[in-house]
């Protein structure tokens, strides 16, 4: 036997070994080293590559702050208004308002050009994607929301124009309820709409009216338009979404009662009850029916049908053979068939996906509400005490805040909220 | 150890590694590459609200209809016009000063003078730059003491008014767009123009 030198040598080897003679394995093992070696090596580059696919992942600390701009940068785009949403609330109540202005302004930029065609909405349509593969925008409340965040602000930089503008915005957002039963019933965004109006010289009646029939036995106080400090307040946990149905493809709201009911102003000698204006879980709940239920309630008929439809075709078919015993080609060919297309329907039903999309803007507040007061220009300090149900003060979670009155007419906006960091300076 | 026979079944099976690796697994959606774009011309990105098309319409209008009117064509002199905010009563938050200033634009540029705008936007600054003159801490190429800050012949303003409605067949915004040029002596609005847009559009289902 010739020594395993290059590759000829070996294949004359093999080709004239006696077989009769005891067989030399070494050739063999050193063959299977090799293929070893070659498997290995293929899958670590198949690995490799796969890994190269996958990107960056995002870790969430549970800190929005951090969590968010590293979401917004790195995360699926799908999900980056949602991420711009959140972060923008946080960024809220530690007085960031710069940095909420920017999330806020990128974020509704988006929702405003969403009409038309949508290639993620299309896939979010079809039977084997989930509907949470369309590009977030919120549901009607959480749009709204995100145009009162930014009213807030336009007004906090000395535009109300523009504050009311967003106000405005909140309501067409609300405005494609069920039956219109709830059809832009949210209170503060039309009591502002009208403040903004009467502190611009016009006439906020009709927006004032609007507000109060929605107020729900509310009293509104009419407007001061020499208010020049006004009071942006939230409080309590906002509402979620979970799926329910056979397969999670109904979309439903859950609004825990708050723990915080209403708030207390004390700014000096002044002390101002101040109860909620709106509720936000109540916004989430009364929407009513979407077009995009009707969609996933197809997908779980026919998710549900083909199921069906594959039971019914694999016990026909394994009948239909048993009935055969075997011996009949005919049968045989029949029951195959059903079968496989029994499989192939339970293929398609396991692959239909009707899960609602339950991304939620999960730092939004339980409840909204308002104050506006007459201050002369200069320091002043404001203290804001939040208080349970049975009206006992929480007094873990009251705010103070300094701030200074300008002397030019502008008004001075505070946005106090109960998860708000203390004490804070504006 | 030797992989002559190998080489070509490895190597193959290497790309063929690579290649599906790259191929497969999560698909990044492929971007729109930066197109540059006509400002009066309606981009790919769009909504109902105020574009960029729609300011250009509006102020192109504006200008060409202020030039006409005899105030400014056969005006003794030449008129000084200062800006005054346009109010925004849509339920659009834009920057509203966009549309004096493309205004002012187009007149300074077209009108060959027939008009001429004054910076009271500024007046901070030129109050302080007076005072240094006057006060002697820079040179001045004129006597500084003599009130020389120029009164306005008119106004020119405007007001940003929308109507709205949403169903389930879609969204409607229709906006209407006044400017007007008002006499500072008379107060009489010597000039009225108006542009009016209406937008509708229909989000995916997916979304309703």
């Amino acid at each position: 036997m010739p020594p395993i030198g290059d590759s000829n040598e070996r294949v004359s080897a093999i080709l004239n070994a006696n077989w009769n003679k005891p067989r030399n394995l070494k050739p063999f093992k050193e063959g299977m080293r090799h293929c070893f070696w070659f498997a290995l090596a293929a899958a670590g580059l198949i690995l490799a590559g796969c890994a190269s696919e996958a990107a960056r992942k995002v870790v969430l600390t549970g800190n929005v702050m951090v969590d968010g701009p590293e979401a917004i940068a790195y995360g699926p785009a799908r999900d980056k208004v949602l991420w711009q949403y959140r972060t923008a609330a946080a960024a809220m109540r530690q007085a960031r308002f710069d940095l909420a202005k920017q999330y806020l302004d990128d974020a509704l930029t988006r929702i405003q050009g969403i009409f038309g065609p949508d290639p993620n909405a299309r896939k979010a349509r079809g039977y084997f994607h989930a509907e949470a593969k369309k590009t977030f925008i919120g549901e009607p409340y959480e749009r709204s929301m995100a145009y009162i965040y930014r009213g807030i602000l336009y007004w906090m930089d000395g535009e109300p124009d523009n504050a009311r503008a967003c106000f405005r915005s909140a309501e067409v957002e609300d405005s494609d309820t069920e039956n219109h039963e709830y059809a832009g019933d949210w209170v503060l965004p039309d009591y502002l709409d009208g403040l903004a109006t009467a502190k611009l010289g016009g006439d906020g009646s009709d927006a004032f009216k609007r507000a109060q029939s929605n107020a729900k036995g509310l009293n509104l106080p009419p407007y001061n338009p020499k208010a020049n400090v006004l009071f942006f307040l939230e409080f309590g946990p906002g509402p979620t979404k979970f799926a329910a149905g056979e397969y999670q493809e109904k979309l439903c709201f859950y609004s825990s009662p708050s723990p915080v009911r209403s708030a207390e102003l004390i700014v000096e000698a002044l002390q101002i009850p101040v109860a909620p204006t709106d509720d936000v879980g109540f916004q989430a709940t009364t929407r009513g029916g979407r077009v995009m239920d009707h969609i996933l309630g197809n997908k779980a008929v026919f998710k549900a049908s083909t199921d069906v439809a594959g039971d019914v075709a694999i016990i026909g078919g394994a009948s239909t053979l048993l009935a055969g015993g075997g011996r009949n080609a005919t049968m045989n060919e029949i029951g195959g068939g059903l079968i496989a297309a029994g499989v192939i329907s339970k293929i398609i039903s396991s692959a239909t996906i009707p899960a609602a999309d339950i991304r939620a803007w999960d730092n939004l507040p339980h409840y909204l509400s308002f104050a506006c007061l007459t201050l002369a220009p200069g320091p002043h300090l404001a203290t804001l005490e939040f208080l349970d149900p049975a009206g006992r003060l929480m007094p873990q979670l009251t705010k103070t805040v300094s701030f200074e009155v300008p002397a030019l007419g502008k008004d001075k906006v505070i946005f106090v909220s109960d998860q708000s960091s203390t004490p804070q300076t504006l | 150890m030797d992989f002559p026979n190998y080489r070509i079944p490895f190597a193959a099976l290497a790309a063929a590694g690579l290649i599906s690796g790259c191929t497969s697994g999560v698909k990044n959606p492929s971007g729109v590459p930066v197109t540059e774009m006509r400002a009066d011309e309606r981009g790919f990105v769009a909504g109902t609200g105020i574009e960029s098309q729609d300011i250009v319409m509006v102020t192109d209008k504006m200008a060409r209809s202020i030039l006409a009117i005899p105030q400014i064509a056969s005006a003794q002199g030449v008129p000084h016009i200062v800006l005054d905010p346009v109010v925004n009563e849509s339920r659009f938050p834009i920057n509203k000063e966009i549309f004096l200033t493309r205004i002012e634009g187009q007149l300074s540029t077209k009108a060959m003078g027939k008009v001429i705008f004054l910076a009271r936007e500024r007046m901070v600054a030129l109050e302080r730059e007076r005072e240094l003159k006057r006060s002697g801490q820079v040179t001045a190429s004129a006597d500084p003491a003599p009130v020389e800050f120029k009164g306005a012949d008119f106004f020119l303003t405007g007001k940003i008014q929308s109507l709205n409605s949403r169903t389930g067949a879609g969204i409607s915004d229709y906006v209407l767009y006044t400017f007007e040029l008002i006499d500072a002596r008379t107060s009489e609005k010597v000039w009225m123009d108006q542009a009016e847009i209406k937008k509708q559009g229909l989000e995916d289902a997916a979304y309703r």
